[in-house]
């Protein structure tokens, strides 16, 4: 679906889908009718996980490479919160004003991703999945072993958001646009960029690397880049992560919880960079209310079936799902819209896909 | 790096390269190329000048592919030196080869399926150029897409502007891959197998394209057709388990005896 | 050999010269400075029998793992489930038969054959698809992560290998000289060497059947050229399986010796499975010489690591494997 094609277009407000408005709107009014448990717990839990996810998905999806070390990233960035700034443990906590603990928190987690993009590029394909799971393990051991950074089992509890201007910023309501301020940042700027000249190359070294080089680009340092920039998105997503849970610990980082990432990603699709935050949404609200439906200590049953359905059935996942819906409508009906659809797709991102499928 | 202060000019005539290229475009040392035990290419020596244009023939297996892969730093020779422009630069990686002007196209397409043509060539115009790590959107005004809208229009592909790669027909990706070689500034062009797989009526236009490229281009043709080898080239290499078994002008290789009786009117279709 | 000197003359001196200290600090008694600088002699040998055993157990884990990815490139991360899996199973049969031998036995072949179900119902299904295989591999091994602890409980394991298994022997090795002049020898569990035993075994018979038997030769073909295999009229599906087979079976089989020497519980399987990712990234992807190369520097490595710098060990491991992947992107005996 790339012939929506938009390089030489210059990007403007009246081209973009109404639905993205509507739901701009539903995103920013979401507090006045939702309950605190749905604001917080689910709806800004949702958005973390899902700017987690869009870091693996912007990899995954652009440039081909799946990397399990996004919530090590992540992770580590949350940690250094707890050792650069204050916590509870006794541990560390150097007590370094907020904002500049952020700041070198997310990008200790942008240089850490980066290493690991340097590493992961030296060789290619299925490799990297398999050298970035080795590192998120490796991570995890670590933290669990090392006390004097670390805290080792226990980890690090009572890093809290700031209080600014009066407002505690793990109230659920401002928490929320907080999360959705970074969520629906990371989203555009991923969007926009897809089309920019560093989001086509790296777009063209997923399809083919060797031409690329044959093109005149270095295309490992391209392939860093993209790590280096996932790693920002990952690390700011692990400041919130950490401000949600105000505690961070090995467990925190443990391969289930790296694997949820990749769950995630791939239900809801990698081809767009919603997909990531449907997958969230789904995952977060199986979470909670599986219980409902059957044991709640199964949860891993279900979730890792719902995997393994949509990797088998929809590789697209509900992204996939949705635009199979979309394409039967339409040819339900088909001279009425499909022209209309068509430049609707043209001019706005939100509903249609970039790239084709890896 | 040099290149990347050229001014907005469209790829195919960056006449004013020519002064400063010097007097060779290519020159092979002796170079080897040996796989465990077997011996791809052994002692090649060629000289290329500026601007000419050579065809490259020999049967399956002879080395020319690997030879290209050679001169692009696809493969590094295992011993040899390669010489492009007058610079040495057999221990330079291939994107910094294509920095000073080499291109080549291959025998299978290796385009970029999940995007548009435009986006293709565009990606090739902005490979040499600044600004290939930039996030933002790249507007109609930018040079680079500049050069692509003429390149595009140069080999006939502009009711495909937008189309993905992989809706293509066989024939359209290899224009495209003719086009992806154009673009920047070229000086020396590889070029593998450019017919094969072509109709009658898409090779005489091929021809056409390859003739009517600017004087100061020069360019290796691997090719399997002599009606179109051997119509675009000033000189001919004959390779043969990976050496040079003979070189001269398109008419000494056609009525040499030798190179007769071994490949020519031998049906040689495609690799 | 003798190549090998005449073209790396510095790297066969240096290693000469590092086997000759490291027999030195095997066999010779330690002088007191030696003991003051790095402890003493026993924890050192100690640590180095562990690591080569534990090397021995990786083995067997990885070199399934790798046999699987160098045939069919199909990289199992289920592979560490299989490992668990077939402790369990083992376990079971143990206690309900009194016999550990039974145990490996079935261990072995419950497992294999659940390898031959995934491959024939879910892989061959997507052959060529490296990623989704990958994918559907990492669901395989969530869910049965999470069946196994609601059937086995998050409790841990302990088999009872054959009582002539257990206990210890003296090896010759002198740990030190006592004030009275007798010398102290270093004891080792018997039951560890046995693994390592098994571990060569295992690897003699993946040699023997991949060099010297028909279906080896398919096997070796297969990974050279797989076009080539199915075009010479092998049932290539049947070849799939069977190395499918083995590979989960030695994952299963290695299960009970692994959870002999140790134990099993939860959290195993990932265990297992970094090993093996870690062994074949360092020793390279579809060699079983690799694996074994891999699987002896990371066993020593951990061990040593352990013993060492105990809260740094991980990061020895994964420093080994970042070095590797530096000089030589595709592993020690990987090819290109």
């Amino acid at each position: 679906m790339a012939s929506d094609h938009l390089s030489a277009e210059t990007f403007s407000f009246k081209d973009v889908n109404p639905a993205v408005y509507v739901l701009a709107a539903v995103l920013l009014a979401y507090p006045l009718f939702a309950s605190n448990f749905f604001i917080f717990q689910i709806a800004a839990y949702s958005l973390i996980l899902g700017t987690i996810a869009l870091s693996l998905m912007m990899l995954a999806g652009y440039g081909g490479m799946v990397s399990l070390a996004q919530l090590s990233a992540a992770g580590l960035a949350g940690y250094l919160m707890a050792i650069l700034g204050q916590n509870s443990s006794d541990v560390m906590g150097l007590g370094w004003p907020w904002w500049l603990a952020v700041i070198v928190s997310i990008l200790s987690a942008a240089l850490f991703s980066t290493l690991v993009g340097a590493i992961a590029v030296r060789t290619e394909g299925i490799y990297t999945i398999m050298i970035t799971l080795a590192i998120a393990v490796a991570f995890f051991y670590f933290t669990r072993q090392n006390y004097v950074l670390f805290n080792g089992f226990s980890g690090y509890a009572g890093i809290l958001p700031p209080t600014l201007f009066g407002i505690n910023l793990r109230d659920p309501v401002p928490f929320y646009y907080l999360s959705l301020f970074v969520a629906s940042g990371f989203f555009g700027a991923v969007l926009y960029s897809s089309r920019s000249a560093f989001g086509l190359s790296l777009q063209a070294i997923r399809d083919n690397p060797r031409r690329m080089r044959a093109l005149g680009y270095n295309t490992s340092m391209h392939r860093i880049a993209a790590f280096f920039l996932s790693g920002i998105i990952a690390g700011t997503a692990g400041v919130l992560l950490v401000w949600f849970n105000a505690r961070i610990s090995p467990g925190s980082i443990g391969v289930d919880v790296v694997i949820d990432i990749l769950v995630i990603a791939v239900i809801g699709g990698m081809r767009h960079p919603i997909g990531p935050f449907l997958g969230a949404v789904a995952f977060v609200l199986l979470e909670n209310f599986a219980i409902d439906l059957i044991d709640r200590e199964r949860f891993n049953t279900v979730i890792g079936t719902a995997f393994l359905l949509v990797v088998l059935f929809s590789p697209d996942g509900i992204l996939g799902i949705w635009q199979g819906l979309l394409r039967r409508l339409k040819l339900a009906r088909p001279s009425k819209h499909s022209r209309s659809r068509q430049s609707d797709n043209a001019s706005s991102d939100a509903t249609s896909t970039d790239s084709a499928p890896t | 790096m040099q290149q990347s202060s050229t001014p907005a000019t469209p790829g195919i005539d960056a006449l004013s390269r020519l002064q400063s290229a010097g007097r060779y475009a290519l020159e092979l040392e002796a170079v080897s190329r040996h796989f465990g035990a077997l011996v791809a290419l052994a002692d090649i020596n060629i000289t290329l000048e500026a601007g000419e244009r050579r065809a490259v023939l020999g049967s399956n297996g002879a080395g020319k592919t690997t030879l290209f892969n050679a001169i692009t730093g696809d493969f590094l020779p295992t011993t040899g030196s390669v010489r492009l422009f007058g610079e040495d630069v057999t221990d330079l990686p291939s994107h910094e080869r294509i920095r000073r002007g080499l291109r080549r196209t291959y025998q299978i397409s290796l385009l970029f399926d999940g995007l548009s043509v435009i986006d293709n060539i565009y990606l090739a115009c902005r490979g040499q150029r600044r600004g290939r790590y930039s996030l933002r959107r790249t507007r109609r005004d930018d040079s680079s897409m500049h050069s692509a809208e003429t390149l595009i229009a140069a080999v006939f592909l502009e009711d495909v502007r937008n189309s993905l790669v992989a809706e293509l027909s066989y024939g359209q990706q290899r224009q495209l891959e003719i086009a992806l070689a154009l673009a920047g500034a070229p000086r020396l062009i590889l070029f593998d197998e450019p017919a094969a797989g072509l109709s009658p009526v898409e090779r005489s236009g091929l021809v056409e394209i390859l003739q009517a490229l600017p004087k100061h281009i020069a360019y290796i043709i691997i090719e399997h057709d002599m009606d179109v080898a051997l119509r675009v080239v000033q000189s001919v290499t004959m390779m043969h388990n990976g050496r040079i078994f003979k070189e001269g002008t398109p008419e000494e290789i056609e009525n040499d005896p030798e190179v007769q009786e071994l490949y020519l009117g031998q049906g040689h279709g495609t690799d | 050999m003798r190549r090998f000197f005449e073209h790396h003359t510095v790297w066969a001196i240096a290693i000469l010269l590092a086997s000759v200290i490291f027999l030195w600090m095997v066999f010779a008694v330690w002088p007191e400075w030696l003991v003051n600088a790095i402890g003493r002699k026993k924890t050192f040998v100690g640590t180095f029998l562990n690591g080569v055993t534990l090397g021995g157990l990786y083995f067997l884990v990885a070199s399934g793992f790798t046999l699987v990815f160098g045939l069919m490139r199909n990289v199992n991360l289920a592979h560490g489930s299989m490992y668990l899996l077939g402790g369990y199973i083992g376990y079971e049969v143990a206690e309900a038969s009194g016999s550990w031998f039974l145990a490996l036995v079935v261990a072995f072949v419950a497992v294999a054959l659940i390898g031959i179900l995934l491959q024939v119902l879910v892989f061959r299904r997507m052959e060529g698809d490296d990623l989704r295989q990958t994918l559907v591999t990492i669901g395989i091994s969530i869910v049965a992560a999470d069946l196994m602890l609601a059937f086995w409980s998050g409790n841990t394991y302990q088999f009872q290998p054959p009582d002539w298994l257990y206990g210890t022997i003296q090896l010759p090795i002198v740990s030190l000289i006592k004030s009275d002049g007798s010398a102290v020898f270093i004891k080792y569990p018997l039951y560890r060497f046995t693994v390592l035993g098994v571990a060569v075994a295992v690897g003699i018979a993946l040699w023997l059947l991949l060099n010297r038997t028909r279906i080896g030769m398919m096997i070796r073909a297969g990974v050279n050229d797989r076009d080539m295999l199915a075009a010479s009229g092998v049932n290539v599906q049947l070849v799939f399986a069977l190395v499918f087979a083995i590979g989960a079976g030695l994952a299963g089989f290695a299960g009970v010796i692994g959870g002999s020497a140790l134990s099993i519980s939860p959290g195993e399987d990932i265990r297992y499975l970094l090993a093996s990712l870690v062994v074949v990234i360092v020793g390279g992807l579809g060699s079983i010489s690799g694996a074994a190369i891999g699987a002896l520097i990371i066993g020593l490595a951990e061990q040593f690591g352990l013993a060492y710098f105990p809260t740094y060990g991980v990061v020895l491991t994964f420093l080994i494997m970042v070095v590797v992947l530096a000089v030589r992107p595709q592993g020690i005996m990987g090819g290109r």
